[in-house]
Parts: structure tokens; C-alpha cells; sequence
């Protein structure tokens, strides 16, 4: 294959505007997969993105397409998600790719990661091809979005396409439009290698298999190689493409995307923006990689079972390889033991962290509360950074705290600037500007605390806006805040893993929701519970849960003793998830629930 | 030694269905017939297994078993004894609801062997008889008695329900009295369950039933359990309290005391030999296989010794008694104490339990929360 037929490419757009839909018919047409293989956003392959309907992590296919002019083709596409959290997984698609299909959908018009997403884009020098998907919907707007699209891009309408993902319109004209204006990727092939690490999975027999692009020279099997910046080195033990499955091939060349197998277990073997290079003939310099993604949110992990720390930390271990901005570190806390700090990019990818160390890795495990890191000056004048409120230093060496602000971006119709401005208002946000993508698109500019965008700012906006509003946002600075820490007592001990930094103007009312939430979390007990919440040693709220009156069915449904057994049985499961506080058992929603605003 | 074990024979049909109730009844009384046909068929397959096993207790209920003509359960009767053996000296209970009782039938019953009466009255408010869908009078209650003690019944059960929506301590105090003027041997007193699929289940999700408290219950539980005890029947089991020990109810200690019992009829459920199962809850289904010469099984499950174990702990705790850790042993060859150290320290940490030699049962605090101590083992 000539490296002149090989385009590479991903599909970038704001979450739900239908990338992985796009992808399925890209994948059909290219004949790359049978129409009774099909289903839907085939892409999404973990289960967490088949039950959300949501793209979490890139995915990379290759697809060979021969074109009506005989010609054969290379596709290497890489599929990427469009919420916020994971726009980390869009930036470092793009430095395997050429090109990108910018994807807007017709009823719901430009958004804020359309925006973001095309901007990073642009700055990796793409080729950027707009698509206008959706078009069969009723509420379809293509109009209004092509002239959103060509102030946005600063392109003429004939650059732009139509296309319904759903219904297969538009998609041989998408597929000549990548094979006429993405350019096909250049690169010496006789140079030393030069291979980026765009992506890593982990493979519980094969070790990591890490995907890479090929900017120069080539690689086969048995190859020694080294990684630039672990400075590790192996041999390669196997090549090939991602066409679903893996499809070994032996040997990548110059703009090929792939994947490699050589035996590495763990992540310090292997780093995601790290350059492989030939140890035979190294390249000079390694690729410029990826600047390293900052985690937006903290919160502690710990196993429900204390015995269980050091499997854990060898599911962490593996999960990282396969979601490289996660970030963990041990921790212990005088409630719940042995643990893990972890760092997220945002409450979405909380969560799935979660979900995937209960589903894939088996873990029982408890979440804590989750909290922005804060900048210290202490009165010796020294800094230091907080990413766990338990170790906010004492009020007496502590000169002041100052919080993370982020630059951020709602764009939304006009009808609901008035909703919006309250809302940030309320939130502590300064308005710094408003402008106009076009009439039917505003652009609102703010300064915000990360942490009270972090918990409810982003539901909270979709509600005032219908739907409407989207955000985007990144880290801007830190700034003095009048913040104090805020302590949970059980039955008078404080449970340090409850334990939040709130602003001094809503301590109270905080206070007074956490220790109803956990009034109603807890259950009854063979005895008192006391809730309390207190800055210091001042108590400000207080709640209690009488103790534990009648616990039994009365009858025994006659012979059916395992129907007994199994309900008796349930509610043991439930007795194991819970964690030990003296003599209190608290389940594991209590850790994560103090600061959710709902209800 | 054979163990002891108990015979029950579920007779799935009503003239009413209770609103609150889901055991498995019907009320399309024309299929009776069939029933009987098909719990024969039962019978004769069922026979060559347990060959061997002597039952100390039979158990007709249900349903309502005192809608069988004479004729049908004397078939019946005629049946079990042909193909089982069942120790003369035996408990034989039947159950029954007022107003489905003559004098004739009682002495009928007496005739055949029964020796024990159970009958479903749970209140003697007539409105509240009412709300729970039940088909009597209370005069039909203190009648039915009256007869039942006349045909030669000695030992009575009467049912009796508390703690449901609209009661009051007032109404529920007037029904224990009446009860006790009764002087049965046995009353069982249950706490209203809404049980899936039910009515009052229904009506519960749909707001129109609101389910008591906890403290409301405990505390209709209590009141319960004084009056009782105050008029000498002393509580064996959670729900269960007899005059005296030679009234317990032996058939349900089979349960209680992990001990076997084959269960034939619709839904009925069986423990032998580590297995537990039991048929198809669909007598249409029971009659066809029956008609094809199979068994209408709906689950069979063979329990892990942890399983077991859990199950003889959790079912002995339910007596007054107690579990009997000398039985433990015997049974499963391992030491009660070393096996459940750590709950039984936490449970009497709790005051949940306490020793009265070689049993471990429920302390006052703990009967009330027994589910809960449980969930310990
Ligand atoms: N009517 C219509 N619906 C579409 C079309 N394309 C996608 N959808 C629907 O839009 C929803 C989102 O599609 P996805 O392909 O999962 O969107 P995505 O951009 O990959 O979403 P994320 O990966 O979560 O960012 C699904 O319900 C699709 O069926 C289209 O052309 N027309
Ligand atoms: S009479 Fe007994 S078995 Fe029949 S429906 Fe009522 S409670 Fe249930
Ligand atoms: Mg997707």
C-alpha cells in the first residue's frame, strides 16, 4: 500500500451529535463490516458506553476501501467522545490524524465542545471537513447551522456537507470528501523511527498493547525498541491493525496507525505521548507528545473491605493503562483505612472510574466526596496544594486558601442569557464578556470557581436552558477565597473522609443538608446515631436516627424456606457493603453523597 | 432412626381471595375435582422415594382445604396412608376458614383423623374483616368454635393478623379478648406483610394503603405478646404461642427445626436430604404434567453446607428456644461458637443474643430484630 492512499482521520463533535453513528456507516460502506454484523455505534465496545449510549474512550479502526475509480484506500479512523471530561481523549486522537470530520447536529446547532474541538483541531494543523448530520429529523435546521458553521470555521457553504448518520445520506459524498481534502500522511521512511503513543489498552494475557502512529522510518517484530521517555526498552513481539478486533500484520510503516504488543505489564513501562524509537538507530528527538492533563477533581478511593488494598491498587494499576488521566495515589484515613487518592478530569469520569473497578476489576469499593485542589500559604509564607480537605493545615499556621477559577464558555440561544447570568450569578461567577457566533448563538464568557461548577453548575445550566445551553471550560488560575473546612461527627468522632472545604457563606445551610442527607442514608442501628456537622469545634447542625425498633417477618411462608434464605441473603450483601465507623455501619453512598444538590 | 418429618398437602383454592394474601390459591371452585385427581397422581409418583421415612405430622392447607367435600378429602386421606407411612401417633392439622364449617364436617374430620384445627380468623371487628377481603362473620367465628369443640376438637389454632393500615389498639385489644374467650390452644398472630402481586400490595404503590411504621408495629407487636403471655400462652416462636408445650404446633417446628418434609400440591415446597424444591405455583400446569406422568417441579436446589448452616441458624433463632449448638455440632461437624466467633461477639456486644446453656437465642431486644441478627451469621 502506498503511503499516498493511507488518510488518516477522527470524527470530533459535541457529545450526542452522532460520531460513532457516523462511524457505523463508514464501517458499512467501506465494507469493513456486514450489514448483519452491524449494531449500533459498534465502536462503543465497553459496556459502560453501550449502556450510556456515550462514547468514553477513542477508538481506532482501520478500514480498507476501494473506490469506484479502482483505486484502493487506507482509512484509519478514530472514533472520540464528545463530553468535556474527555476532551484529553479528542486531543491526543488528533496527533495520529490528517484530518477531522467537525460533526454538528441540524436541530441542535453548534455547542460548546463543536467549538473547543475544532479549535484543537485547528490547532494541530487538521484538515477540517464540517458535516451537517441529522438532517431527517424534523426539527432539522440545516440553514441556520451552515451559517454557524461558516462564521465558526470561516468556510463557504459548498465546503460544508449533509448528512443523516441514522439513514445513510450523504456518506459516499463524506468518504470522497477524505479522500480528496485530507492530505495522506508524509513522513521519511527511511529515517529512524519515530512512533507516537496515542493510546494504551491493557490485555489481561498479552500485557499492554499501545497504539501507535508511525511518523518515520518503520517497525517490524523482534525489533528491539525503546521508549524515549521511560527510556525502557523491549522487543516487539506483535503488529497489526485495530479492524475491530486485532489483525496482525508484522510490521507498520511510515503513516500507518496500529497497535504493538511487546510484553510490557505496567504503566511505568509505558507512557500514552511517549516517543518508540529504534534502539539500533534512535531517533534524535522524540515527538512533542502530549502536554500532561491536570485532574480537575480529587476524591478518595478505598476498598469496603480493608484487606483488600493491595488488589485495588493492582486494578488501578491496569485501569490506568487503560485510561492514562487517571491519577492515583495512596492515602490513609483514620475512618477508612488504607486507600487512593485519585484524580479525575471531571464528575463524569468519577464515575466511570467507579463503575469500571465494580464491573471489570471486582472491586467493592467507596468513593468519597469529591474536591478541588486548593493553594495553601501558610504564615511562614510557604505554599502548598490540598487535594484532600483532612489535610487542610490548621487555622493557626494557615495565612489564607485560595481556589481554582476556570475560563469557561456556555454557549446557548439568547432566550436564555437571563436563566444563565443567575444561575453563574449564584455560583459565584464574573461575567467577563458576551458575544454572538451568530444571532441564534451567544457566547458567554466567565470566570468561575471549578469548585461549584464541579458538582451541580452543569445540570443545573441544561435545566435553565431547556437543554440548550453547553459548556466548556478549562483551568484558569488560583484565587483567594473565604472558604472554611467543614467536619461530620458520628456519634461525636469525626469521620475525616466527610470532611468538605465550603464556602464561610453557605457553612450553615451545608452543614444542615449533610447531615439530612445522611440522616436518611444511614439506617436504623441497634442504637443512637448522631449526626453533626461543626467548623472547628463549633457545632452548627445536628441530626439523629433513633435506634433500630423491629426488623422481622412475621411469617415464615410456610415451607418456602429459600425464599427466606435469599431475602436473608440480600440484605447480608448489603451488611458487607457497608462500612465499619465504630460501632456504626454506614453504606457506601453516604461517602459520595453529601455534596449532590438534588432532591 | 428415621428423623422426624412432616407431610403437607396445599390446597390451592378459596372461595374469595384475601387482598392481602399471596399463597397460591384460586377460586375457580369447578377445578377441584381435577385437583384431586392430579394430587393422587402426585401421591403415587412421590411414594417409592420416600418409601422409607416415617411422617410424624400431616399438614393440610393452603387455600382453604375445608372446601374438599368429605368424599374428596376421605380419598385423599385413603391415598396418603396407602403409599406413606405415617406414625398413628401423629400430629394431623388441618386448616380452615369460618364459614366453610358444619358440625358435620368437623366430626367428619375428627373422623378421619385430624386431631388439630387451624382457622384463619384475624379479627373480630367486622369492618376490619371487611377491608382484608375476608368472606365470614365473626359469628361464623364463635359458631364455627363452638362446633369445632363439640366434634371432639382439642387443639385449636386461630389466626389472628395486626399491625395493618386503619387498625387501632382500641380494635385490636377487642380481638385479642375475644380470642382468648375462645381459650384456643394455639393463636398465631402475624404482622401484615404487603407481598408483591397482592392488592394491598397494589394499593400500597398507589398510595391508596399506607403501610404502618416500624415503631407501630413493634408496638402492636408487643401488646400482642402481653396479652398473651398474661393469659398463660407463652411464645415459642416469633409468630407462634401455645397453652402449654404439648400444644406447639409440631408441623411447623419440622420447618423451624431444619427437619424434612415433602410438599405435594401446587406451590408446595420440600426439604429432603439437602435438596429443596418445590412445584409449579399454576395448577393448570401441576394438572397437566400430572397428566403426563411428571412431576410439576418449578426449582430444585441442593444447598452447600453453608447454606445449611446459615439456614439451621437462621430458622432456630426464630424459636424461643433457641438453637441448639449440641445439634450443630452433630449436624454439621463443626463447632457453633468457632464458626460464627465473630458474629455472636458483635450480637452480644448488641445484647442481641444470649446463652442459656447449649442454646444461643434472642435476647428480649433482639426477638423484635431478628432479621437483622441474621444478617450477622
Ligand atoms: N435522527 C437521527 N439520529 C441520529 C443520527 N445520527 C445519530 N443519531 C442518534 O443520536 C444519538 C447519539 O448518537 P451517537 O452516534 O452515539 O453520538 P456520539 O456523537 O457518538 O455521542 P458521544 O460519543 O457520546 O459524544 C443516538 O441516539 C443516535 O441514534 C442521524 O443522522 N439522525
Ligand atoms: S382464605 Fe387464607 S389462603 Fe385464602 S385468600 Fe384468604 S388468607 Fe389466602
Ligand atoms: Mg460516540
Amino acid at each position: 500500500m502506498s503511503i499516498k492512499n493511507i488518510r488518516n482521520f477522527c470524527i470530533i463533535a459535541h457529545i450526542d451529535h452522532g460520531k460513532s453513528t457516523l462511524a457505523d456507516r463508514l464501517l458499512e460502506y467501506t465494507g469493513t463490516l456486514q450489514k448483519r454484523q452491524m449494531q449500533d455505534q459498534v465502536l462503543d465496545s465497553m459496556d459502560l458506553e453501550r449502556e450510556r449510549g456515550i462514547t468514553i474512550k477513542a477508538h481506532a479502526v482501520r478500514m480498507a476501501y476501494l473506490a469506484p475509480d479502482g483505486q484502493k484506500y487506507v482509512f484509519n479512523l478514530v472514533d472520540t467522545p464528545g463530553h468535556v471530561d474527555f476532551s484529553y481523549e479528542v486531543s491526543r486522537s488528533l496527533a495520529a490524524a490528517e484530518g477531522a470530520l467537525l460533526l454538528v447536529d441540524a436541530a441542535q446547532g453548534v455547542e460548546a465542545q463543536t467549538i473547543s474541538n475544532l479549535y484543537q483541531a485547528v490547532d494541530n494543523n487538521l484538515v477540517i471537513i464540517p458535516v451537517i448530520n441529522k438532517i431527517d429529523l424534523p426539527s432539522a435546521q440545516a440553514e441556520v447551522v451552515k451559517h454557524q458553521l461558516m462564521e465558526l470555521i470561516g468556510c463557504s457553504e459548498s465546503d460544508i456537507l449533509l448528512a443523516s448518520a441514522k439513514s445513510g445520506v450523504g456518506i459516499p459524498e463524506i468518504i470522497q470528501e477524505i479522500i480528496d481534502r485530507i492530505p495522506p500522511p508524509s513522513g521519511d521512511s527511511q529515517a529512524p523511527l519515530q512512533a507516537l503513543i496515542f493510546d494504551s489498552q491493557f490485555d489481561s494475557y498479552r500485557g499492554v498493547v499501545a497504539l501507535v502512529r508511525v511518523f518515520s522510518g518503520e517497525i517490524s517484530e523482534k525489533d528491539k525498541i525503546l521508549f524515549m521517555a521511560t527510556d525502557r526498552s523491549f522487543e516487539v513481539e506483535e503488529l497489526g491493525n485495530l479492524v475491530l478486533k486485532r489483525v496482525r500484520t508484522g510490521k507498520l510503516d511510515t503513516g500507518q496507525v496500529g497497535y504493538l504488543i511487546c510484553g510490557a505489564k505496567n504503566v511505568r513501562d509505558i507512557k500514552v505521548g511517549d516517543t518508540v524509537t529504534l534502539a539500533k538507530n534512535p531517533a534524535l528527538q522524540p515527538l512533542p507528545g502530549y502536554r500532561q492533563v491536570k485532574p480537575m477533581v480529587y476524591a478518595g478511593i478505598y476498598p469496603v473491605d480493608s484487606n483488600d488494598f493491595e488488589d485495588l491498587r493492582t486494578s488501578l494499576e491496569k485501569l490506568v493503562l487503560n485510561d492514562s488521566a487517571l491519577h492515583y495515589e495512596p492515602e490513609t484515613s483514620s475512618a477508612l483505612g488504607f486507600g487512593f487518592r485519585c484524580g479525575f478530569l471531571g464528575m463524569l469520569h468519577m464515575e466511570i472510574v467507579q463503575e469500571r473497578l465494580e464491573r471489570e476489576f471486582d472491586q467493592l469499593i467507596i468513593v468519597t466526596t469529591p474536591n478541588v485542589v486548593y493553594k495553601t500559604i501558610l504564615t511562614s509564607g510557604e505554599i502548598q496544594y490540598v487535594d484532600n480537605p483532612t489535610q487542610m493545615p490548621a487555622p493557626g499556621v494557615l495565612d489564607k486558601i485560595e481556589e481554582p477559577f476556570i475560563d469557561a464558555h456556555v454557549i446557548s440561544p439568547p432566550e436564555f442569557i437571563g436563566n444563565i447570568m443567575k444561575l453563574s450569578n449564584e455560583k459565584r461567577g464574573i461575567l467577563k464578556n458576551t458575544s454572538y457566533i451568530d444571532p441564534t448563538r451567544a457566547d458567554l464568557h466567565y470566570h468561575l470557581p471549578l469548585a461549584e461548577v464541579v458538582f451541580d453548575y452543569f445540570d443545573r445550566l441544561k435545566s435553565v436552558s431547556r437543554g440548550y445551553a453547553s459548556l466548556d471550560y478549562e483551568f484558569l488560575g488560583y484565587r483567594e477565597g473565604s472558604l472554611v473546612k467543614l467536619d461530620i461527627f458520628i456519634n461525636g468522632e469525626v469521620l475525616d473522609a466527610l470532611s468538605v472545604i465550603v464556602h464561610k457563606e453557605k457553612a450553615y445551610e451545608q452543614g444542615r443538608s449533610i447531615c439530612q442527607k445522611l440522616r436518611k442514608l444511614i439506617p436504623r442501628q441497634m442504637f443512637e446515631v448522631v449526626i453533626q456537622a461543626g467548623i472547628g469545634s463549633k457545632i452548627i447542625a445536628r441530626e439523629s436516627i433513633k435506634p433500630l425498633r423491629k426488623n422481622v417477618l412475621a411469617k415464615c411462608y410456610g415451607g418456602d424456606i429459600t425464599r427466606k434464605r435469599k431475602l436473608l441473603e440480600k440484605q447480608k450483601e448489603g451488611k458487607r457493603r457497608m462500612k465499619q465507623f465504630g460501632r456504626v455501619e454506614i453504606p457506601q453512598e453516604a461517602f459520595l453523597s453529601v455534596l449532590s444538590t438534588d432532591d | 432412626m428415621n428423623e422426624h418429618a412432616g407431610l403437607y398437602i396445599h390446597v390451592p383454592f378459596c372461595r374469595q381471595k384475601c387482598e392481602y394474601c399471596d399463597f397460591y390459591s384460586i377460586t375457580r371452585l369447578e377445578q377441584v375435582e381435577e385437583f384431586v385427581e392430579a394430587l393422587l397422581a402426585e401421591i403415587a409418583l412421590r411414594a417409592a422415594e420416600f418409601r422409607e421415612q416415617v411422617f410424624q405430622t400431616v399438614f393440610f392447607g393452603g387455600g382453604t382445604p375445608s372446601l374438599l367435600s368429605e368424599e374428596q378429602l376421605e380419598r385423599i386421606w385413603r391415598a396418603l396412608q396407602a403409599n406413606f407411612q405415617i406414625d398413628p401417633g401423629g400430629e394431623f392439622s388441618i386448616e380452615s376458614n369460618p364459614g366453610t364449617l358444619t358440625l358435620e364436617k368437623l366430626i367428619h374430620f375428627r373422623a378421619l383423623g385430624f386431631n388439630r384445627l387451624s382457622m384463619g380468623v384475624q379479627s373480630f371487628n367486622p369492618a376490619e374483616l371487611r377491608f382484608l377481603g375476608r368472606i365470614h362473620s365473626v359469628e361464623e367465628v364463635r359458631e364455627n368454635f363452638r362446633n369445632a369443640r363439640e366434634a371432639g376438637f382439642r387443639n385449636v389454632n386461630l389466626d389472628l393478623m395486626t399491625a395493618f393500615p386503619g387498625l387501632t389498639g382500641e380494635s385490636f385489644r377487642y380481638s385479642m379478648e375475644q380470642a382468648l374467650a375462645l381459650a384456643p390452644e394455639h393463636i398465631s398472630c402475624y404482622t401484615l406483610i404487603f407481598e408483591p402481586g397482592t392488592v394491598f400490595y397494589k394499593k400500597m404503590r398507589s398510595g391508596e394503603l399506607n403501610p404502618l411504621n416500624e415503631d407501630e408495629e413493634a408496638a402492636y407487636y408487643e401488646l400482642a405478646r402481653e396479652m398473651l403471655e398474661a393469659h398463660g400462652y407463652c411464645q415459642y416462636e416469633i409468630s407462634n404461642f401455645a397453652r402449654g408445650r404439648e400444644h406447639l404446633c409440631r408441623h411447623n417446628l419440622v420447618y423451624w427445626e431444619h427437619r424434612p418434609y415433602l410438599g405435594l400440591g401446587p406451590s408446595a415446597h420440600s426439604f429432603y436430604r439437602k435438596v429443596r424444591w418445590a412445584n409449579k405455583r399454576s395448577l393448570t400446569i401441576y394438572i397437566k404434567s400430572l397428566q403426563k406422568g411428571q412431576l410439576p417441579l418449578d426449582f430444585r436446589e441442593e444447598l452447600s453446607p453453608e447454606q445449611l448452616m446459615f439456614e439451621y441458624t437462621f430458622l432456630g433463632l426464630r424459636l424461643r428456644e433457641g438453637l441448639d449448638t449440641g445439634e450443630f455440632r452433630q449436624r454439621f461437624g463443626m463447632d457453633f461458637q468457632e464458626k460464627y466467633r465473630s458474629a455472636i461477639r458483635k450480637l452480644a456486644e448488641n445484647e442481641l443474643v444470649e446463652w442459656r446453656d447449649q442454646y444461643l437465642r434472642l435476647s428480649p431486644r433482639g426477638w423484635l430484630v431478628a432479621d437483622t441478627v441474621a444478617g450477622y451469621f
